[in-house]
């Protein structure tokens, strides 16, 4: 019996953890071509709407914003179609049913496929965010780094929290998840003000798209970028605190969602439903 | 026996037109039959109108009033940039998914058709399915953001005959993107993106092609999506409107679509040709990645 299969606990956890990350930091990057497109393609989104601004003559500052924007952008886009469409590639490629009759369930692959895809994206986040910044001749103060790193931090753990709770709900689709995974794209770079400041959509509405983690992550992190003239939804410390609600809110929802979509779709046998 | 009779008995051109029929109908249902018909109508409209509306908000962040040219700039650009998204980037998922995903090509290329029609059949589906994303797009633009469009100012005849020169410029955008597809595996579903993405950036999908550095804007000016969408700027919403060409006539702008968009369908057919013909020396036509 290899060690692998021997392994049992926490220590099986970490491993299938590991191992679901790896293709993602490592066998991604062999892949040249999508190393360019997921970096490219959220960049020249974002430089288009860095023009809207020139052609408005709006101030540099929110250059800044839409290079923010974009990056992400890069984050909302992993969390879409590889943490919440993922199990339809995998239902397509046929690794679905392996995951389902792993020892270690299925928990530990989405926390695999969470950390992994982070990893990834971050790299491409900081290079939509250095080349945007050269490109247009962005600078940042950030006024409290440690804040803004755990802003930052919070934020993506609610939001892939988020992903998982979408993949459990689109571990019951077909075609249906390509479809919704595009119809989550423009309404909310539009709901969690990816390219103008999330106030403007008035305060009640602001406070309403906040259950999407990015909007409240982007005010916040907006605010230390750009000091004193970002108009805040509400103040740093409080969009930190309801971060963190909803960052538990969301793993224990991806919890108790991921058993009942499992056990529905296993009921209804749409684990292998293909098309 | 009789259907091998009228097969044969059909002219070249009417066995064209049934295969783009088929092909649109095919289009159609895998477009649209994977939900109810309301889910499909939200569906199509949440994109484009997300999309006005982020430009709208951006607007009122800096100007927050008057400057009903500039909303008319992004209402129009945003209605009409779903015809390029569905038709020429749909027309290379078409080929790609029925490939990799379907897994029919192969299928459909032995059947005795031309690929040409069924593929242009399937980019009008996908078009199509455009129609009520910027018929929505417009009329919000028109009812709700107070854009200066009135039935009495629109240019009907110059708007229409720009749309229709249009959507063969997006149809033979979408046949060279299918030319580099049938030769390329693993990055062929992110090359139309990439694509969609480069146009939407350098075409004043979204704003003038003016503020473009030099070299951008001359890019520009050789793709015939730019003249596309100043042209139906100016049917639309007339002198008001912010210009992308502002150096041009009306009739000089419709002008130079026709000329670029027939220059366009020319290199596209040779493109698809040679694309064709190598990726059968290579063996490749039917090639699945598996990604």
């Amino acid at each position: 019996m290899s060690e692998i299969a021997r392994a049992r606990g926490l220590r099986r956890v970490v491993r299938a953890t590991l191992g679901r990350a790896y293709p993602r930091i490592i066998g991604a990057n062999r892949e040249r071509s999508w190393l360019f497109y997921d970096t490219v393609l959220p960049l020249l989104g974002t430089i288009a709407f860095v023009y809207v601004y020139k052609a408005l003559g709006a101030p540099d500052r929110f250059v800044g914003y839409v290079i923010m924007g974009g990056a992400t952008m890069a984050f909302w886009m992993n969390v879409m179609w590889n943490m919440a469409a993922q199990f339809y590639w995998d239902k397509q490629g046929g690794n679905l049913e392996l995951y389902m009759v792993l020892p270690c369930g299925i928990v530990p692959i989405l926390l695999g496929m969470s950390i992994g895809g982070f990893v990834g994206t971050l790299v491409r986040a900081a290079a939509i965010i250095v080349i945007g910044s050269v490109l247009f001749h962005v600078t940042y103060a950030i006024t409290q780094l440690p804040l803004f790193l755990l802003i930052f931090a919070v934020g993506i753990i609610a939001l892939y929290g988020l992903g998982v709770t979408f993949a459990s709900v689109f571990l019951m689709w077909g075609r249906e998840a390509w479809h919704m995974a595009e119809l989550f794209m423009e309404p909310v770079f539009l709901a969690s003000g990816f390219y103008f400041p999330v106030r403007a959509l008035g305060f009640w509405v602001g406070m309403g798209t906040s259950i999407i983690p990015l909007t409240l992550a982007l005010d916040a992190m907006r605010q230390l970028l750009f000091p004193g003239s970002h108009p805040a939804l509400l103040p740093v410390r409080a969009e930190l605190g309801a971060l963190v609600g909803l960052a538990v809110m969301f793993m224990l929802v991806a919890r108790w969602s991921l058993r009942k979509m499992e056990y529905l779709a296993r009921r209804e046998g749409r684990l292998s439903l293909r098309f | 026996m009789p259907t091998q009779v009228s097969v044969r008995s059909q002219s070249s051109l009417s066995r064209w037109w049934r295969t783009l029929r088929v092909g649109y109908w095919l289009g159609w249902q895998i477009e649209s039959n994977w939900t109810d018909p309301l889910l499909f109508f939200i569906y199509s409209i949440a994109r484009p109108l997300g999309g006005v509306l982020i430009l709208v908000f951006m607007y009122h962040v800096v100007a927050r009033a008057g400057g009903a040219a500039m909303l008319g700039f992004f209402v129009v650009g945003t209605a009409c940039w779903p015809f390029v998204v569905r038709g020429m980037m749909g027309t290379a998922y078409s080929l790609i998914s029925d490939r990799e995903h379907w897994r029919t090509l192969r299928y459909v290329y032995i059947s005795p058709i031309s690929l040409r029609a069924y593929l242009v059949g399937r980019a009008l589906a996908q078009a199509t399915s455009a129609v009520a994303a910027a018929a929505v797009t417009l009329v919000f633009g028109r009812w709700v953001l107070g854009v200066p469009m009135h039935l009495a100012t629109i240019n009907a005849p110059y708007t229409a005959a720009a749309f229709v020169l249009g959507i063969g410029a997006v149809i033979a955008l979408g046949l060279i993107v299918v030319s580099a597809a049938v030769l390329i595996s693993g990055e062929a579903w992110r090359m139309p993106e990439g694509v969609g993405a480069a146009l939407y950036l350098v075409c004043g999908a979204i704003f003038p092609v003016t503020v473009l550095p030099p070299a951008l804007q001359a890019l520009s000016q050789a793709i015939p999506l730019t003249w596309w969408l100043e042209a139906m700027r100016r049917g639309l919403l007339g002198p008001a409107v912010v210009r992308s060409l502002p150096q041009f006539t009306d009739p000089t702008v419709l002008g130079f679509l026709a000329m670029l968009t027939a220059l366009w369908v020319a290199a596209a057919l040779v493109a698809f040709t040679f694309a064709e013909r190598r990726a059968r020396q290579l063996g490749i036509l039917d090639r699945e990645s598996m990604y």
